[in-house]
């Protein structure tokens, strides 16, 4: 059995966040959500800043808090390490999004008529349509409505109902298909590796013995399986320079 | 429902009716149907904030995701989730201070307090229904997929399911001699008591049985009592991801706070009901000093734990933890924090007066329990929302939540749903129980 993990070479990222398009696209998130983050953070005090760039996936963790504190089990982890969320078994009690010590959890606070209403694209205007030749709105990933792997649960992405939590999925529609994730494909400077931490001889584990590195919060005993290499984790001092978006989806 | 539904028996004029019943029941005065129809109002007006809630997502509160969206995810539901659940500590305490300690003279007030736990539990049960978006999928996916391990499955099943049975249970088994004796006069009510006496008989082995039953109830339900509220202080205490929260503190802290808040709805409640059925001379100052008594024990209790918290998480605090502390302590909600402190210390101080000279008053004793209702509430949203929006563990910006009219309009929905169905109780039912002599 695979086990799959990201590696995230932190000297190679410039903060572009493709990555956090990709996914966008791939699983038709919401406005205001991203399952893929690309923090931008300041350290230091000026002129003496360091800037820095830091995509935050979900850490998959292989002890996960989210999945412990789920009381119906619609968080759960499969054999392959990849933790989904069942949004037909969710109840919406947001549990897995306070336990979560990464912030990668995002509630469906509207409906998805409004969630995605407020793109503010006339899709009608001729001139979009031209460009679009018909195909939005909207673009639905069909992968995202079907049942997965062999547990056959509706994890992928669904329709971002109102009411149920979501997550990064390593893009598991992707993954089943022997694809990469979207924002590993897209990475331009192949900053992101996908791939199986179990086989020793795989790429991804090669890439990650030839390289130091660290996981994010790794003292909490999450057993995170995204590993960040060539950099520093962010200390008490380090920030994001972008206001937060609070005023999204108000 | 409304007395007006219950059906009316026939005047029989029987040899042992006195045709009229204690405490004013089934008397409606003109206050009592302002009060009534101000509290269906309130109610009202929160049902229609939880239907905008239900047909438009919880877009409409203000509660807004944790890390990118800056906001806070659990916000007041919760915090009144935690708080209704905490007041539900009353009933049962006072009721195993009587059973087991046999103190007779909280006697007056034992059924107040086992009303105040049922209310409660329903009312916290329902906090926690409006925090979700789909409630009915809720309760089946609990049915169906339910995890032990979660400290939330404890909350459905122990508190809101085990705890509120075992006290309904409680409450019906001390109240059926009440229902037999006024089962005995012709009142409108005449076959309802009936229904509930369920041919009880008021007889000397028929008492013994009661004493003994109640006995042992009270002492199977007290460990349940410590379980469940503990199992809300897990809810955060077994949390590493926020900072704030992880602390074997946490549990009993909640035990106790829930003990202030309880012992503080029961005095205020107490008080109310003393001069609205006319019951002074059975609901006497000897109650109050005694619920005062047991309030000072707790809130001593719990401003010992504030205070081995607050110099925990500013000692040699952790960075995240630094963040947070500074933002109760002088920042963003120094304000709730001082505010709360200052209403528990003022609290306990008139207490401690009281104790001391030995002059208790039922205004003063009335006032403490406004005051550390102020502070549990206070508390609980403290504990509930700052660890969200304040030192989180990535770089994510510091978050804000201010709860919007919709979430307040439900909350005051909940606590006059819970005053309404304690006032019908009231015109349906002897709130305080009959006495000894009150046998025909």
């Amino acid at each position: 059995m695979a086990k799959y993990a990201m590696a995230v070479d932190l000297g190679r990222c410039q903060g572009c966040r493709a990555c956090m398009e990709a996914c966008k696209i791939e699983n038709n998130t919401p406005q205001g959500v991203f399952w893929m983050y690309v923090f931008r953070t300041e350290t230091g005090e000026y002129p003496h800043t360091k800037l820095d760039f830091m995509p935050r996936p979900c850490q998959q963790c292989n002890n996960p808090p989210c999945v412990k504190v789920c009381p119906v089990g619609a968080r759960f982890q499969r054999e392959d390490g990849i933790v989904l969320t069942d949004y037909d078994r969710c109840i919406g009690c947001r549990y897995c999004e306070v336990a979560c010590p990464y912030g990668v959890n995002y509630y469906n606070w509207r409906t998805p008529e409004e969630a995605f209403a407020d793109y503010g694209t006339d899709y009608g205007d001729p001139q979009v349509a031209a460009v679009t030749g018909g195909l939005i709105p909207p673009y639905k990933n069909p992968d995202l409505a079907r049942l997965q792997g062999k547990e056959q649960r509706l994890t992928a992405g669904s329709a971002h109902n109102v009411g149920v939590m979501e997550k990064c999925t390593f893009c598991v529609q992707r993954v089943d298909k022997g694809l990469e994730p979207a924002c590993v494909d897209v990475c331009p400077v192949h900053a992101l590796h996908f791939g199986d931490i179990e086989d020793e001889n795989s790429p991804i584990s090669q890439y990650i013995n030839q390289r130091t590195g660290f996981k994010l919060l790794e003292e909490l005993g999450t057993e995170p399986s995204v590993f960040y290499l060539n950099g520093t984790p962010p200390g008490p001092d380090t920030r994001e320079i972008e206001r937060p978006l609070t005023e999204v989806g108000s | 429902m409304t007395a007006g539904t219950i059906p009316t028996t026939e005047p029989k004029g029987g040899h042992q009716s006195t045709g009229e019943l204690p405490q004013k029941i089934g008397q409606l005065s003109p206050s009592w149907i302002v009060f009534f129809v101000a509290m269906l109002a309130v109610t009202a007006v929160g049902f229609y904030a939880y239907l905008l809630q239900v047909n438009n997502g919880l877009i409409v509160t203000g509660l807004r995701g944790l890390g990118t969206m800056a906001g806070a995810t659990w916000g007041l539901y919760v915090a009144y989730y935690v708080y209704f659940i905490g007041v539900s500590f009353a009933g049962i305490t006072v009721a195993a201070l009587i059973r087991i300690f046999r103190i007779e003279k909280l006697e007056p007030v034992a059924r107040i307090g086992e009303l105040l736990t049922v209310v409660s539990l329903i009312l916290g049960a329902l906090a926690i229904m409006a925090d979700l978006e789909h409630p009915w999928r809720a309760i089946v996916n609990l049915f169906k997929y339910g995890r032990p391990q979660s400290p939330f499955f404890g909350t459905f099943t122990m508190v809101i399911a085990g705890y509120l049975f075992a006290s309904l249970v409680y409450l019906y088994v001390t109240s059926r001699r009440d229902a037999a004796l006024l089962a005995e006069r012709d009142s409108r009510f005449k076959r309802l008591y009936r229904f509930l006496a369920a041919g009880y008989t008021d007889t000397r082995a028929q008492r013994r049985l009661d004493r003994r039953v109640t006995f042992w109830l009270a002492i199977t339900i007290l460990p349940l009592l410590v379980i469940a509220h503990s199992t809300v202080g897990f809810v955060f205490g077994l949390q590493a991801g926020r900072p704030g929260w992880f602390g074997a503190l946490q549990a009993p802290g909640f035990v106790v706070l829930a003990g202030v808040s309880g012992i503080g709805n029961l005095i205020m409640l107490a008080a109310i009901v003393r001069s609205a059925t006319r019951t002074k001379g059975r609901i006497t100052i000897d109650a109050f000093s005694w619920l005062g008594k047991l309030l000072l024990g707790l809130l001593i209790t719990y401003l010992y734990f504030t205070a081995v918290e607050i110099l925990t998480i500013t000692y040699q605090p952790g960075a995240s933890e630094l963040t947070l502390s500074e933002a109760l302590l002088s920042g963003t909600y120094a304000w709730i924090f001082w505010g709360a402190i200052a209403s528990l210390v003022i609290a306990a101080v008139l207490l401690i007066w009281q104790a001391l000279t030995r002059r208790w008053s039922i205004g003063l004793v009335v006032a403490t329990g406004v005051l550390v209702n102020i502070g549990a509430v206070a508390k609980r949203y403290l504990i509930v929302v700052p660890s969200q929006t304040h030192g989180q563990l990535l770089p994510y910006s510091t978050g804000t939540y201010t709860p919007n009219w919709v979430e307040w309009a439900i909350v005051f929905g909940l606590f006059a749903l819970g005053a309404l169905m304690i006032g019908v109780f009231m015109k349906i039912f002897p709130i305080v129980p009959l006495e000894e002599t009150d046998t025909p």
